[in-house]
């Protein structure tokens, strides 16, 4: 089958000519010698014969000028290619800028829609309320040259316990007639109840101590009834006790109200304050003078001393309760000093 | 002008006398006369390559029109490593056959159903009993033509286009080969079946 397909491919070539003279020859006696190759020969030859008569059609009228025109139309089109590329460009891109500004139109339209649809007509309101109440934030204008920083607030001290640091304080009476101002010193303490309270009583040649632990009410109380000496006496001094141990503020020609003041503050730091203010004041002052103005108008006394800042914090202050009456915060040494 | 190039080429026998390396060269520099010329020159054939393959005139018209303003737009590019007409020629058989592959059919001219039952008989008589010595008288008559050309439609591509290429065109083995980029054994073996399926068709088509 395959020789045949070789012989025919063979005998095709000769009809065409394709063949070189040697396979001509070779050819040439094969088809003489088989009545069978003879045979098929003769069918190509025919069939060549007859595909040779069929006619050239001729080209249609015209087809050269077509083709100029075209040409001309290209080189045209390739001049304007430029122009026609920008434009449509421009064209595509405003398509594309309208395309997205219907859909998000579009979508804004259907998120409407479905929050009208499913969002409850109370919600709704109460969303636009919010939105409505909802404070606009400021705009920072400039730029600030430095960061804002906190304030650093003045802080009050406050003790934990406002008790925790006991009233320490040596009240010096000097007088010309001792004896007369120490008797006054026991009555007081008796009337208070705080004769049995005095922890010692040193009497010494021209000097008498007692040593009292009692709370700060009794304390006020008996500085009320030693307030009555203060006028036999020449000269008072006391000394505040601070929180350092044996250091001492020291008030000089203090009145027995300047006392009773510092027996009334409130807590530890706001009477050493008081106290350092007291010696400043009274270094510069007679007590007589205070004592004139606190009798003619019943004025606070933290109107006369220098006002100390307060508490700014919002820190919630710590009211000061009243101690009980068993704790004894307050010591008080009184001297009665004969001149 | 080209009233004129084309009775000068008449009157001359310009077909075979112009030097046509000499045109393509004028052509490559741009000049449009030696453009024409070479339309002029090969137009009728390619169109009739075209229209054996196509077999539609319309279809034909149109790319014969492409393939020459193909090859014009891209004569700069053509490097003489083959002849200018085998170029030609594969750019209008590539055109051709992209074209029938797009298209995905051949619709070829309308023709009569069924020949004329003379021309069968003598068909007959000339290729199956073989008691003709000629080709038939009305060969050259459309009907005919019509005939050969509804065989070929019934080729496939390949062998449609080697058969065209050398008994329509009248092409040597190594001209189609050339023109259709492939061996010269394929173009053997591929005209060798091509000749023998359009004689089955033939003989079929008279029966």
């Amino acid at each position: 089958m395959k020789d045949m397909e070789q012989i025919e491919e063979m005998l095709n070539c000769y009809i065409d000519g394709e063949l070189d003279e040697r396979k001509s020859n070779e050819v040439k006696r094969l088809i003489d010698n088989d009545s069978q190759i003879h045979s098929l020969y003769d069918s190509l030859k025919r069939y060549k014969n007859l595909m040779d008569t069929v006619c050239q059609v001729p080209a249609p009228e015209g087809l050269c000028d077509n083709i100029t025109a075209h040409l001309e139309r290209e080189v045209l089109l390739a001049d304007t290619q430029i122009y026609s590329l920008k434009a449509g460009r421009r064209h595509l891109m405003a398509r594309r800028l309208m395309t997205a500004a219907a859909v998000i139109a579009l979508a804004a339209v259907l998120s409407v829609v479905i929050f009208d649809i499913f969002v409850p007509k109370s919600s709704r309101q109460q969303l636009l309320s919010n939105a409505l109440r909802k404070k606009t934030i400021k705009q920072v204008l400039y730029e600030k040259p430095f960061a804002d920083t906190k304030q650093q607030e003045d802080m009050k001290i406050v003790p934990q316990n406002p008790y925790d640091v006991p009233l320490v304080a040596i009240l010096a009476l000097k007088t010309n007639n001792p004896i007369e101002v120490d008797w006054l010193v026991a009555k007081a303490l008796t009337t208070t109840d705080l004769f049995n309270q005095t922890a010692a009583i040193d009497r010494q040649s021209g000097a008498v101590r007692y040593v009292i632990n009692c709370n700060n009410q009794s304390l006020i109380s008996l500085i009320q009834e030693l307030s009555f000496i203060w006028p036999q006496c020449t000269d008072t001094k006391i000394d505040i006790g601070t929180e350092q141990a044996g250091k001492y503020i020291t008030i000089n020609n203090i009145s027995a109200r300047q006392v009773m003041e510092i027996c009334k503050a409130e807590n530890f730091g706001q009477r050493l304050r008081m106290a350092n203010d007291l010696a400043i004041i009274n270094k510069f002052t007679t007590p007589a003078i205070i004592d004139r103005l606190y009798a003619a108008v019943d004025i606070d006394y933290d109107l006369l001393v220098t006002q100390k800042p307060t508490l700014t914090s919002t820190e919630k202050t710590q009211i000061a309760s009243q101690p009980p009456d068993n704790i004894k915060n307050a010591t008080l040494t009184i001297i009665v000093i004969s001149k | 002008m080209v009233k004129s190039i084309q009775e000068q080429l008449k009157n001359t026998d310009a077909n075979i006398s112009i030097d046509e390396a000499a045109l393509v060269a004028q052509a490559k520099a741009g000049n449009m006369d030696s453009v024409e010329r070479l339309i002029l020159k090969y137009q009728q054939r390619v169109y009739n390559t075209i229209l054996k393959l196509c077999g539609n005139n319309d279809d034909a018209a149109e790319l014969t029109q492409d393939t020459f303003v193909r090859v014009i737009q891209n004569i700069k590019n053509f490097k003489g490593q083959s002849s200018f007409y085998t170029w030609l020629f594969r750019i209008a058989v590539n055109l051709t056959l992209n074209f029938c592959k797009k298209n995905s059919r051949v619709s070829f001219q309308p023709l009569q159903s069924e020949p004329d039952e003379e021309l069968k008989h003598q068909l007959k008589d000339y290729l199956i009993d073989k008691t003709s010595p000629q080709p038939p008288q009305i060969a050259a008559t459309k009907e005919l033509h019509s005939l050969i050309l509804k065989a070929l439609e019934k080729l496939d591509a390949d062998q449609r286009a080697v058969i065209v290429l050398r008994d329509i065109e009248q092409m040597n083995y190594t001209e189609i080969a050339e023109t259709l980029d492939i061996e010269i054994g394929t173009v053997k073996s591929r005209i060798a079946r091509g000749r023998k399926n359009l004689r089955e068709i033939l003989e079929a088509a008279i029966q």
